[in-house]
Order: structure tokens, then C-alpha cells, then sequence
């Protein structure tokens, strides 16, 4: 994992903690119950925290999964 | 704190005992429940934190449909709950005829909200905080200028706080407070507030959730200060510049020593002790604070320790004259060397510098004390508080003297017991802050006290007292339950001022009294503190060593074991009472 995918995993961590620590590179909305639009909302303000960054959450509609917020970060410029 | 963080806190935890609070508000409260949990966390960290929110537009609703069941309820006040228009979720339109309606329905809203508030405080305490964010740019008027619209409302605002401020079970989070910890222009997250409903930054979401939880459940009041004089009392050194040459004043240019003495005048009214541990001689000492311009009465002071020894050993000494223990004293003075002294010796007192050169540093301290100190009620036994350890101080040292039982009936003692119930504001205090003479150190929630009272067979009796040195007030709270001809006492507590009065026993006599029980029988519990309810419980119960558990004492082993009581006793319940 590279400094920016750590720094996610945080985050997913402290979102999700329930998720062990070995599902969350592969973790989406499909397989954690709990992923709603709420704890989207919540993993986003905390990316935002994390990152030092203004989240919009529009702009990351449709990214329910570690992979595609990983690439969503990256098309912003966002690095580790 | 970050979100990061609270939510780490916030996580679900089990343990023994759960903490349930209600987040009452309009909005979404998403990353305010989070923070509220997690201030409730740090406040109680054994408890499992539990809270329950609302429905999404209905502040009203979820106020009324509150379970009134919870260790407390904070309600968050927004605009939009006064009227929807003033939301930015909203678009009812910023038209002449839409603004005219607002400021009627929000006058009506606001009555209903009052009302709402008002009862479900009768069963929970409860924390209130008013509209913090910005009313949307709805007038005509420059932004500059305020509009009568935002004058109307801010003034209606103003009303309803106040009314709110003054409800019994009720606390307001004080907008100064809210504005020196978060700045209104970062308040407001619209793009939060249009995309979740949520409409706080992070930071003021943090902000909101720590004030409230601070206000619905303070930390312990501390019980005394000592202060020391020179260069913190007063500017300049006694010593030096004698009596009239030391100043507190706008003209001598030591308004900041005025500012504090302001500030001790104020704590004495409330009932915190005061003392004095200052290394001057004790004659110059005893000058100065005879001084009329004094912005407090020098008998505000007691114990004044004026020596050149250690400031420890002043102390210590009144700590030993308050009978209270260091965690409960701060320590202010302006020499760091002297509040490392005293810290290294009686580590449990707080020490606090005072600045006298830095007016910001000493409005700052006067702010940490006034937390230190706070409290929401001033009653009567405040006012004697200090008066009454004075007055204990010169019973003492009549006692001395003379043999403890013509002592005891020159006195002239009278005690008042009477009945009493959960609505009793200094009752709930003895019971939750009286270590001492405590029968088993139990500590109780309001809702918990109030319920208490209501159980078949209740009694909760209050114990005043007065003799020719003074009177002390409300000094003494006893409870339980009466089954036949036997009497549970399982709340008995006793302020530690009114010791060696024989207090203790006329109070179980009157419960004998009241309750026309021929046995009573003590919960009792062992505790690092209630070594004097332990001895009385050991001479009435004639048992020569006690432990934890129920204690049986027969009305006729009492009357054997009593010593002679001279207090001229007046009971306040009638015969229908008795059970």
C-alpha cells in the first residue's frame, strides 16, 4: 500500500470499524452492510480531515468502493 | 478535537452501566451525534454512551415524543426550526409577503418550542442551545445594515433564551461562550447543509457538542481558593510599600488586582471558601485587609495565613481548618516558585498563576476560576458557609475548656427536620457531593432521585441547624422506605460543618419519630471517606467492629446507646404522615 492507500485505510477503518483490517483494500458497499449513504457521507469528512482537502461529495458519487476512491483521489491530484 | 478522533471515542463499547442521552434537533445531526457521543465518552469512560436522535425537520415533534427516561436531552435550536424559510434547504421564496409571515410563525414556533422544552425538562435535565448559524441574506437591506426582520428575530431569540435560561431543569449554552470558541463566519457548511441536511463545520459541530455536553454534565466544583496578596491580591509588596502604598485601581493603574477581587467578592456570595497564604508579616497583613476600599469584606477570608514560612505548611493548615481535601482547593499566585512548592507537597491542589503584568492572562484566569467555580444556584447555607467555619473555628476553642456535655447544652441548638422531596435542590446536592458522614457513598441522577421518592413507603427527611454561633442551614439529608414496623434508611448524608453536635443522633430519633418504626436498618457501605458515619454507626448500633452490609438498630438499643441530646428538636410533618 503507498502513503495514500494507508491513509485511506485509516479512514475506512475509523468508518467501518468493524472491518477487519485485511478486507478493507477490497471492501464496497456490496459487502459491508453498514455502507449507506450516511457512513458515505461520514467516510468523506473524514477523507477530507485525513487529506487536509474540500471534499465534494457529488464528485465522488458512485465511488462505493476502497479501489474507486483510491482512483478518485488520484485523478485529483491527491497524494500520500 | 477532530473527527478522527470522536469517532474513535464514539465507537460502541461494552460496559457494566449504559448512558443514554437524547440529541434533540431539526437538522441532520450525523457528525454532531458523533461529537456528542464522544465528549459524553471522555466525561464518562467506564460508561456505554447511547444516543437517540429524532426525526428530520420536527424539533418540535421529537421534543414532545422525547422518552423522558434519559440521563438528559441537549436540543439544538436552529433558524429552520422557527421557520422552514430560514432555511437554505428551502425555497419558500424571499419576497415582502413571505418575510412578514416568517416573523409571525417564527413568534408561534418559538412559544410552542418553550412549552415543549418546559415539559420535558420535569423529568430529564436538560441542555438547550439557541440558533448559532447565519439567517440567510432574505431582505432587501445591504448586508452592512441589519433589517428589521433580523432585528424582530434576533430579539424574539433573545426573549426566548432568557426564558429558557431561567427554567428550572433547564441550562442554556451561553452564546458568548459559543462565539469565543467558534467564529460565526466558520460555522456554516451550505454544501454539507444542501447535499446531507447537516449544516455545521466540523468545527462547530465539535464546538456545539463540547459546550453541551460540558453544561449538562459539569465536572466536579471545586470548594476553595487560596490566594496569595502581594502582586496578585494587590499590586505591589506590602512589605515595601506599606498599607496604603499597595492599589487595585484604574488611577494606580492595577485594575487587573480590582478585576480579581471582584471576582473572590463574587465566588464568597456563592459559597466558595476563601483563605489567605501569603509570606508578610502578620500584623501589616492583618492592617491591609482592614482596609475600607477593599472590594471584598476582609471576613470573606478565613483562615488569613500571614507567615515566612513555606506556603505548603499554610496549606496545609487550611486545608486541616476547611476539612476539605486538596482536589477540591486552587491555589492562585503570581511567583511560579511558589506554586511549585506548594504542588510538590499537596499535589491534589490546582495551581494557577496570576499574571499581573498581562490583562489578557488575567481575564483568562478569571474565566478557568468562574469554571472551577461555577454553579447555577446560590442558596442560603452558601452564604453560611463561611461564616459557619469561623464560628466552628470559636466552638472549638470554647470546647476545649469546658467539659463536651455542658458544651454541648449552652449551645442552645435548635434542629428543624422536616419533609422533604426529589424536587429538594440542596437535598440532591448534599447527596451527590457529602463524602464524610455518608452511609454508603451512592451518587444519584435526577431522574434516579426523583423516582426514588415515588417507591411505596418513601420518606426523605431534611435536617436544618442553628445554635448561639449561627446558623448553618439545611446540613443533613435521610431517606428510605418504611415496611411495617421496620424503617430502611438508605440515603443518610451530613455536611462535615455540622460535626460533633450530636446532630446525627437527633436526626435518627426523629426518624424513629416519623416513621413509628420500633427498628431501623442501615444500608451500609464501607467507603475511603466515611470514617465519621462509621464511628456514630458503631456507639448507636452497639456493634464494636461494623462492615458493609444492613445494620440493625432496635429503638430500645437506640435509646440505651444515645448520649443526652440538648437541641430543642421541631419536626415538620404531620401525625398523617407516619406510615
Amino acid at each position: 500500500m503507498d502513503g495514500l492507500q494507508e491513509k485511506l485505510a485509516h479512514c475506512f477503518s475509523l468508518a467501518f470499524p468493524d472491518l477487519p483490517a485485511a478486507e478493507i483494500s477490497t471492501a464496497s458497499a456490496e459487502s459491508i452492510p453498514g455502507w449507506d449513504s450516511m457512513a458515505q457521507v461520514t467516510l468523506l469528512s473524514l477523507i477530507g480531515e485525513e487529506f487536509g482537502i474540500d471534499i465534494d461529495f457529488e464528485a465522488f458519487e458512485g465511488a462505493t468502493s476502497f479501489q474507486s476512491i483510491v482512483e478518485r483521489l488520484k485523478e485529483m491530484g491527491v497524494d500520500g | 478535537m477532530r473527527l478522527a478522533e470522536a469517532l474513535k471515542l464514539a465507537a460502541p463499547q461494552q460496559a457494566a452501566q449504559q448512558r443514554r442521552v437524547e440529541l434533540l434537533c431539526g437538522f441532520e445531526p450525523l457528525h454532531l451525534n458523533t461529537f456528542v457521543k464522544a465528549y459524553l465518552r471522555q466525561r464518562f469512560p467506564s460508561d456505554a454512551i447511547v444516543t437517540s436522535t429524532g426525526l428530520y425537520g420536527d424539533l418540535e415533534g421529537n421534543i414532545q415524543r422525547s422518552s423522558g427516561k434519559s440521563e438528559g436531552a441537549v436540543i439544538v435550536i436552529e433558524w429552520s426550526d422557527l421557520d422552514p424559510r430560514l432555511s437554505f434547504r428551502n425555497a419558500g421564496g424571499w419576497v415582502l409577503a413571505a418575510l412578514k409571515d416568517i416573523a409571525q410563525e417564527a413568534e408561534e414556533r418559538a412559544k410552542r418550542l418553550e412549552t415543549a422544552i418546559a415539559a420535558v425538562s420535569k423529568t430529564q435535565p436538560v441542555v438547550v442551545v439557541g440558533p448559532t448559524l447565519p439567517l440567510p441574506p432574505l431582505t432587501h437591506y445591504a448586508p452592512m445594515q441589519a433589517s428589521v426582520l433580523e432585528a424582530r428575530l434576533t430579539s424574539l431569540c433573545a426573549g426566548m433564551e432568557e426564558r429558557i435560561a431561567g427554567m428550572q431543569g433547564v441550562k442554556l449554552v451561553s452564546r458568548s461562550a459559543i462565539a469565543m470558541a467558534s467564529p460565526a463566519g466558520e460555522r456554516h457548511d451550505l454544501k454539507m447543509e444542501l447535499q446531507t441536511g447537516f449544516p455545521y463545520t466540523l468545527a462547530h459541530a465539535d464546538q456545539v457538542a463540547s459546550a453541551a455536553v460540558s453544561c449538562l454534565f459539569p465536572a466536579g466544583v471545586k470548594k476553595g481558593l487560596i490566594t496569595d496578596l502581594d502582586q496578585t491580591l494587590w499590586k505591589g509588596i506590602l512589605g515595601d510599600a506599606g498599607v496604603a502604598g499597595v492599589s487595585w485601581s484604574l488611577e494606580a493603574k492595577s485594575q487587573v488586582h480590582a478585576l480579581y477581587q471582584q471576582l473572590l467578592a463574587s465566588l464568597a456570595e456563592s459559597g466558595v471558601l476563601l483563605a489567605v497564604a501569603s509570606k508578610n508579616d502578620s500584623s501589616i497583613v492583618a492592617a491591609a485587609m482592614k482596609r475600607p476600599d477593599l472590594l471584598l469584606p476582609s471576613e470573606s477570608f478565613f483562615p488569613v495565613e500571614a507567615s515566612w514560612e513555606p506556603k505548603s505548611e499554610a496549606v496545609e493548615r487550611i486545608l486541616k481548618a476547611w476539612n476539605v481535601s486538596a482536589d477540591s482547593v486552587v491555589f492562585v499566585d503570581d511567583s511560579p516558585m511558589e506554586l511549585a512548592e506548594v504542588s510538590e507537597r499537596h499535589p491534589g491542589v490546582e495551581c494557577l498563576q496570576f499574571f499581573p503584568d498581562n490583562p489578557s492572562a488575567v481575564l483568562s484566569l478569571i474565566v478557568t476560576l468562574r469554571e472551577r467555580f461555577g454553579k447555577e444556584a446560590i442558596r442560603q447555607e452558601d452564604a453560611l458557609r463561611a461564616s459557619s467555619l469561623r464560628a466552628a473555628a470559636a466552638m472549638d476553642e470554647e470546647r476545649t475548656a469546658q467539659d463536651s456535655g455542658d458544651f454541648l447544652e449552652r449551645l442552645r441548638a435548635k434542629v428543624r427536620v422536616e419533609e422533604t422531596d426529589g424536587d429538594d435542590a440542596r437535598a440532591f446536592e448534599l447527596v451527590n457531593k457529602t463524602n464524610q458522614f455518608n452511609l454508603n457513598g451512592r451518587r444519584f441522577t435526577k431522574a434516579e432521585w426523583k423516582e426514588r421518592q415515588t417507591e411505596k413507603g418513601s420518606f426523605l427527611l431534611g435536617v436544618s441547624y442553628e445554635d448561639r454561633f449561627g446558623p448553618l442551614g439545611r446540613i443533613a439529608i435521610v431517606g428510605g422506605r418504611v415496611d411495617g414496623n421496620t424503617a430502611e434508611i438508605d440515603v443518610w448524608v451530613m455536611s462535615c460543618r455540622a460535626f460533633s453536635r450530636r446532630i446525627e443522633h437527633a436526626t435518627l430519633r426523629a426518624v424513629f419519630s416519623r416513621t413509628g418504626a420500633e427498628r431501623i436498618v442501615l444500608d451500609f457501605t464501607m467507603t475511603d471517606r466515611n470514617g465519621p458515619l462509621q464511628d456514630f454507626v458503631q456507639e448507636v448500633s452497639a456493634t464494636p467492629k461494623i462492615s458493609s452490609g444492613k445494620i440493625l438498630i432496635t429503638r430500645e438499643a437506640f435509646i440505651g446507646a444515645c448520649p443526652t441530646l440538648f437541641q430543642e428538636v421541631t419536626e415538620g410533618w404531620t401525625d398523617s404522615k407516619k406510615n
